[in-house]
């Protein structure tokens, strides 16, 4: 125990956090009591220093609200009411003067329940829905991926016409083998695959990849083992799988005994080696992964063939770009020795992250800024709402300087006001944010990337309290600096009625601000729903309604010549053709907006063959006769692919009108001939055109396409197409009746209408559409109110001077005028404002919108008239009640 | 001050009803208090100096306790307030113990709590 004359320092400033009224009596005797803790030999040591910090925090916590509780405001001595200002006290503790504030603030909010109720809920809305976008960018652009240095990966494609594609083995190879920057090249192609001996015929997801991708993606082994470089080496490769976590758990049950038996994968034995654990691997959303040896066609490995991209770690201090020009020098290299047709691809080199989240960045970004946006509104709002009211409040204030509180001390009480107000919302906000995250996450488009779940974690809930904080720092701060204003001639002057005409300027400023912003969110709105409605009515060329799509693969090993594959297609045909209620059925190897595609380089017979850098290239698809007639695409001259048109008969080929017009302008088509680059080069004549439809996206320009006869090519892979009337899932299982009666082990999957392919290509847009038309709802509402806040306040304030001129004789319409005049020069400066942002944003937006311009008239026009129709009928509301003010009335309340 | 029913005291607040406890085998001072209370709980009962002078500024006002002069002061050594019972006090708080030894009573016969070893 201390027996030191006087308490430490220390003791005595700790001694200062407890109420006033405990200190008057007891001031030292807490100081020596603190002390005695402080040396008591029991409470030594780190961890009982900080218990006794946390002891000695609660205790006075509590000896606080006790006393705040029990504290009455006394009563002001008579004298007081004319004595001088008193010099201002000695500053107070601090948590003291804070929970004075919050609790005043908090009285305040309940005698004022009707602006609590908004800026709560406005603050909330702004607050949640900023988190649940927060939450989408972290996931996909901030979070860094799950590994070790992930800066070092990258991934490695082709590039050719500005078009990613794929690269081919040998090349992949070559480039392993000589790359200086690279420490590990991995490959990876990843395709349908046919699984058969367990019960239906089913498809997994395969990828086909080397050892060193899987150890590159950060892959390890839940179960057994994964696979060795030599089993995935070319030559070497064995009929090894390892299955991904999801498909372990949801088709083979979870049970461990799966490692070890033998799987019939594209109708080859694979021995089940191991297990991978969850994680980043599932976002490629592979059932099954297999050596790239197993891939379902031997014509894989050579070249020209391009068939797989491929992922790569840098050494450490290399950059994409430097990976770039090192794998690009070697393939320029191996171009010389190995020329393509139309050009051999020049490399690309990605960051991962990058090449995972690309596509999705500006949307995301976007979308972030409107969300920002929206928040920026709700704060010019409620900072307008809190000036309205700081304005009269003045004599509050004005009081209160008088009473001795400092600058200092009015600023901090309006911001503890604002900052409880904006945490409160804050805390809402999360909730909302919460529920908004599970919206958002069921209405995903399934393009946007992302490789962890998504959940409102420790970093959303951070950034919510600091964009909590700062917009009540920001909404309050315009109150904050008029409080501390607030002079005493004010209040000595009384009469709350004369607002000064700076102060409503300045509240001019912020809604003009507000609406000016609307304008830009709502014209941006605007760009993408005019974009949206323009690709609902795109030409695709075919039409969708009724149609049914499938796919099926055989596998090489049992079809191992074009005969048989030829054989079972043609029969599959007949079977389709007569499912009940079906009008056509064909088959087709890229039904259009499935994502497939293929291109091959052409030269029309007798023209100088190009160097095979030059040839110009066309899209390729295959198809049976009644192709067009399925998919409603009209034919424009000569004939259909015929079902005489097979393996051994004359090369034929029909083409759209983009390729008509593009070789043979102003001449009939049919009947030319067409050298298709090989190898081998095969020469085909023209004998029809057909409509041109649109191939990967409804969006896209529709390209010049050459269609060869299925019968003719052949190829392993198919897509079906029927035509038919009637119940969906009949037409499906007969569909799948129709090929396993040829072949029982053949499963189809993507078993898909035309029409969810049409909306799937038009889902994000409607996502766009959706979340930016009901930010920029809520923008206008916002901004709506607000003018109607400020003109209700200015009219409040102009009370007295109509009454006057009323009395003086003015009409109620002269009145309604110079009130909404004050409110249309307002709305003027907002849309000068707020159409020069919106053309800003436009143009940003330009890229993304179709057959819209960024600076598009009819949304640059719409949008200010409809904002300033909505912003005068606020002002008019208003306006009207003054017009009816009875001058007399009026004047006597002075 | 004016004299107060002992009944109109009850029931004690735990932290008054401890400072009682601890005043009752003699004078103490306030941190010297919180020991005995830390002890006799077991650490139950932590007091911090808010708590304490709180409550004993309380116990003053309604006369439980009242400040007494040390028996040996020396001189040039720290000033310090001591407090111990008053008759009121004792009074006060041995009532409080009846009617807490009545509901633990009142709690065995209904064998919510174990009979006590017989002594």
């Amino acid at each position: 125990m201390s027996d030191h004359p006087r308490p430490s320092r220390v003791a005595r400033l700790v001694a200062r956090c407890y109420p006033r009224e405990l200190r008057a009596q007891y001031a030292e005797d807490i100081a020596r009591f603190i002390d005695d803790q402080r040396h008591d030999p029991a409470r030594g040591g780190t961890f009982r220093r900080l218990q006794l910090a946390a002891l000695l925090s609660a205790d006075a916590a509590r000896s606080l609200t006790a006393a705040l509780l029990r504290r009455r405001p006394p009563e002001p001595p008579a004298a007081a009411r004319w004595a001088p200002p008193l010099p201002p006290p000695p500053s107070e503790p601090f948590m003291e003067t804070l929970l004075q504030d919050i609790r005043f603030a908090c009285r305040t909010f309940l005698r004022r329940p009707g602006f609590t109720a908004i800026a709560l809920l406005t603050l909330c809305l702004g607050i949640g829905a900023n988190s649940a976008i927060f939450t989408l960018v972290n996931a996909v652009l901030i979070r860094p991926l799950p590994f070790a240095h992930p800066e070092q990966l990258a991934v490695i494609w082709g590039m050719s016409g500005g078009q990613r594609q794929l690269l081919s083995i040998p090349d992949v190879e070559e480039m392993r083998a000589r790359t200086r920057v690279f420490q590990e090249i991995g490959l990876m192609r990843t395709q349908s695959v046919n699984l058969t001996g367990t019960g239906e015929p089913d498809r997994l997801i395969g990828s086909f990849i080397s050892a060193a991708t899987l150890h590159l993606l950060g892959a390890r082994q839940a179960l057994g083992r994964l696979f060795t470089p030599d089993e995935t080496a070319l030559g070497h490769g064995q009929p090894v799988a390892v299955l991904s976590y999801q498909a372990w758990k949801s088709r083979f049950g979870g049970e461990p005994d799966v490692v070890g038996r033998t799987l019939v994968l594209n109708g080859r034995p694979h021995q089940v080696i191991g297990v991978a654990s969850a994680g980043l691997l599932d976002s490629y959303q592979s059932d099954v992964w297999l050596p790239i040896t197993s891939a379902p066609n031997p014509a894989w490995f050579t070249r020209p063939a391009t068939t797989v991209w491929a992922l790569g770690r840098m050494k450490p201090g290399f950059t994409p770009a430097d990976g770039e020009r090192d794998l690009g020098a070697i393939a320029a290299d191996l171009a010389r020795t190995y020329p393509v047709p139309g050009g051999n691809p020049t490399i690309a080199v990605v960051d991962l992250h990058e090449s995972i989240t690309g596509g999705s960045r500006f949307m995301l970004i976007v979308l972030f800024g409107a969300v920002g946006a929206v928040l920026l509104i709700v704060c010019v709002n409620i900072a307008n709402l809190q000036l309205a009211r700081a304005t009269t409040r003045d004599r509050e204030m004005s009081l209160r300087a008088a009473l001795g509180a400092g600058r200092g001390r009015l600023i901090r009480q309006v911001l503890t006001e604002s900052l409880l107000l904006s945490v409160i919302g804050g805390a809402l906000g999360l909730l909302v944010g919460r529920w908004a995250l599970g919206v958002l996450v069921a209405s995903l488009p399934g393009g946007l990337p992302i490789t962890t779940p998504l959940t409102l974690d420790a970093t959303t809930v951070l950034f919510s309290i600091v964009v909590a904080v700062a917009t009540g720092v920001f909404f309050g701060a315009p109150a904050a600096w008029h409080g501390a204003r607030a002079g005493l001639q004010d209040a000595l002057r009384g009469g709350a009625q004369t607002g000064s005409v700076r102060r409503i300027d300045a509240r001019s400023v912020l809604v003009a601000a507000e609406l000016a912003l609307c304008i830009v969110l709502l014209a941006s709105a605007g760009l993408f729903t005019r974009s949206l409605v323009a690709l609902q009515r795109a030409r695709t060329g075919f039409d969708p309604a009724h149609v049914l799509t499938a796919e099926f693969r055989l596998p090489s090993v049992k079809y191992d010549d074009s005969v048989k594959v030829i054989n079972f297609m043609s029969t599959v045909l007949e079977r389709l053709r007569a499912i009940p209620g079906v009008q056509s059925a064909a088959l087709v190897d890229a039904v259009p907006l499935s994502g497939n595609f293929g291109s091959i380089a052409y030269v029309p017979e007798g023209e100088p063959r190009p160097a095979p850098a030059d040839a110009p290239s066309a899209g390729i698809n295959l198809v049976s006769d009644g192709y067009f007639r399925t998919l409603g695409i009209p034919l424009i001259a000569g004939r259909d692919v015929a079902p005489t048109d097979r393996l051994g008969t004359e090369p034929v080929i029909v083409v759209n009108q983009a390729f008509a017009d593009r070789v043979w302008p102003g001449q009939p088509a049919v009947g030319h001939r067409v050298v298709l680059i090989g190898p081998p080069d095969i020469t085909a004549r023209v004998v029809g055109v057909v409509g041109t439809t649109t191939q990967m996206t409804l969006s896209e320009t529709p390209l010049p396409q050459i269609f060869a006869p299925k019968l003719q090519a052949g190829g392993i892979f198919a897509s079906i197409a029927l035509r038919g009337m009637g119940d969906e899932g009949a037409l499906t299982r007969g569909l799948q009746q129709a090929v396993w009666s040829v072949d029982r082990d053949q499963p189809v999957w993507k078993i898909r209408s035309l029409e969810s392919l049409v909306e799937r290509d038009l889902s994000p847009a409607r996502f766009t559409v959706g979340l930016i038309g009901a930010f920029a709802a809520l923008a206008l509402l916002l901004g709506i109110v607000g003018v109607y806040g400020v003109m209700s306040f200015v009219v409040t304030q102009r009370t007295r001077e109509v009454g006057i001129r009323m009395a003086l004789g003015a009409e109620a319409g002269q009145v309604v005028r110079l009130i909404v005049r004050r409110g249309a020069a307002v709305v003027a400066v907002a849309v000068a404002i707020g159409v020069a942002g919106a053309l800003a944003a436009g143009r940003c937006l330009e890229s993304r919108l179709y057959q819209v311009g960024g600076a598009d008239p009819v949304t640059m026009v719409a949008v200010p008239i409809v904002l300033a129709a909505a912003a005068l009928a606020a002002c008019w509301l208003p306006a009207r009640r003054l017009a009816r003010v009875n001058p007399a009335v009026t004047l006597r309340t002075e | 001050m004016a004299r107060r029913s002992v009944d109109g005291m009850l029931p004690l607040t735990p932290a008054v009803l401890h400072i009682l406890l601890a005043l009752a085998d003699g004078d103490l001072h306030g941190y010297a208090i919180a020991r005995r209370v830390d002890a006799a709980t077991d650490g139950q009962v932590r007091m911090g100096p808010g708590t304490l002078y709180g409550s004993i500024q309380r116990m003053l006002d309604s006369a439980l306790v009242e400040e007494s002069t040390p028996r040996h002061r020396e001189e040039g050594a720290e000033r310090r307030r001591y407090y111990r019972l008053t008759p009121f006090g004792r009074r006060v708080l041995e009532s409080e113990l009846g009617r807490l030894a009545a509901v633990v009573d009142a709690a065995r016969a209904r064998q919510i709590l174990p009979m006590p070893d017989p002594a």
